[in-house]
């Protein structure tokens, strides 16, 4: 600019002062370019900070009632989460046949959604899990971790909690059974509400001893989830999810990029899966169970059922659909687990 | 960049007090020297805030959550206070250069500090313009 600016035939000393003055303005703007950049990054960098701290905490809930209000025997267990022992807690309610005798034969592992605990009184999760003991399926639910009674852990929305349900498998396996007179379990089984449903299909990926999966609002990727309600939730823009989501990952090790069951459920198969959604989900839409189904089928030996409730908000097909839910759920695990043999 | 071109063709001479550091080279390196060393204490910042949680992960979660959330805090605030510093040390030598003459090497370091501008501000850019599909 200033050579432009400069006419041949000028002296010496006035080029140095035009010179001299651009040199200035050219420092001044990129002085004022660096403090602008800097504060910018540097206050994004804190807000995400902020925001992170708040997506992964939950308060955890207390337990509102237990099996025994409901009539059932149980028992408190705590085993250790796979490979970070983390400890949880939860309890063993085993099923009772139709001559009164208690069974573990067929147990299910039952995995609850975010934000409550293995009693769940928004789900119905305690009331669900009594009648399918009344079905002659022994129960164990237990808290995620962060969750209810069990060790408190950042919330990773499936990315950690996935090794909390191979610790119960691992517990049903080999660890000390409430009820050592009625053996170990036969057949283990899983059901997951919503993020329980997720972490379900996570591990039962890995986890070829969970045979049969009820899975109830799951989603299929976490991250549309999280970019529709970190800025609700923050009362920030769009813009700082991304910077939300890369500082849990540098303070809590969280990689919620990684939390897609779309990606690993068709290496469930050939055991079978029951996907269940309401038709007026507003938080994981209903597209999520088809695309699930849709990746599931995708192995060549895949077992899938699908099934929409209608009317059903999220997490709520159980208490819309009531006795049918209970019916159609008893009739998957009954025809994929078997018949109950201890009782003859 | 946005900013004047620097043109500095009409000032003195270089001095011959930077006969070997003349070369718009040294000059770009002079001037992302604020920058590397603000990556470099990022990436250190990371990799301690890692070790800490590791370390601490046997207290439990909020003690872990205190120790990591202390680490990244305290590093990036000093971080920020290095790259402060560096910017603060490479104007000094810029203003030396000027004043001897060194034209190439003055043009280089601030285009050098312009661009160092950009790249900090950059994951800004990048979390306004990449494409977010959230849920409906």
């Amino acid at each position: 600019m200033s050579s432009g600016r400069s006419p041949s035939g000028t002296s010496t000393i006035e080029a140095v002062e035009v010179s001299t003055t651009e040199g200035h303005r050219v420092r001044r703007v990129i002085v004022t370019l660096l403090t602008i950049s800097a504060i910018l990054t540097f206050a994004y960098s804190a807000l995400s900070i902020y925001i992170a701290t708040q997506l992964v905490y939950v308060p955890q809930k207390p337990i509102y009632a237990t099996p025994a209000s409901l009539g059932l025997t149980f028992r408190y267990v705590t085993f250790p989460s796979w490979e970070d022992h983390l400890q949880l807690r939860g309890w063993f309610i085993p099923g009772v046949l139709s001559s009164g005798r208690l069974t573990s034969q067929r147990t299910i592992i039952m995995v609850h959604g975010v934000r409550t605990n293995r009693a769940d009184k928004g789900a119905g999760l305690l009331k669900l899990s009594v009648e399918l003991a009344r079905h002659g399926f022994a129960v164990l639910a237990f808290d995620m971790r962060g969750s209810g009674e069990s060790q408190p852990a950042p919330l990773s929305l499936g990315y950690f909690e996935q090794r909390d349900v191979l610790g119960a498998v691992d517990f049903l396996r080999s660890g000390r059974l409430p009820f050592p007179e009625l053996g170990r379990p036969r057949v283990i089984a899983g059901w997951g509400v919503s993020l329980g449903a997720a972490t379900m299909l996570l591990a039962a990926a890995q986890e070829p001893a969970i045979r049969a999966i009820v899975s109830d609002s799951a989603f299929t990727d976490i991250i549309p989830i999280l970019e529709r309600e970190v800025p609700k939730g923050s009362h920030l823009p769009q813009l700082f999810t991304p910077g939300a989501l890369f500082a849990a990952r540098a303070i809590y090790g969280v990689d919620f990029y990684a939390v897609r069951p779309v990606d690993v459920v068709a290496s469930i198969a050939p055991r079978p899966i029951f996907f269940i959604q309401g038709t007026r989900d507003a938080f994981i839409p209903p597209s999520n169970m088809g695309d699930l189904a849709t990746a599931a089928r995708a192995a060549p030996n895949a077992n899938v059922q699908t099934w929409l409730v209608p009317g059903a908000t999220h997490a709520q097909s159980f208490n819309t659909a009531g006795k049918e839910y209970v019916d159609r759920v008893v009739a998957f695990y009954t025809a994929t687990l078997g018949q109950d043999s201890s009782g003859t | 960049m946005s900013s004047p071109s620097i043109d500095e063709s009409n000032a003195p001479a270089q001095s011959s007090s930077f006969p070997r550091k003349s070369g718009a080279w040294y000059g770009t390196l002079a001037g992302l020297i604020p920058l590397i060393l603000l990556i470099v204490m990022i990436v250190v910042v990371f990799i301690l805030t890692a070790v800490a949680r590791q370390l601490v992960a046997a207290s439990g979660f909020f003690a872990q959550q205190q120790a990591a959330l202390m680490v990244l805090i305290t590093g990036l605030v000093l971080a920020v206070g290095v790259y402060i510093v560096a910017l603060v040390f490479t104007f000094r030598r810029v203003t030396a250069w000027k004043q001897g003459g060194a034209v190439v090497l003055v043009r280089a370091a601030l285009w050098a500090l312009g661009v160092t501008a950009l790249l900090v501000v950059l994951p800004v850019l990048l979390a306004i313009v990449l494409p977010q599909q959230p849920a409906p």
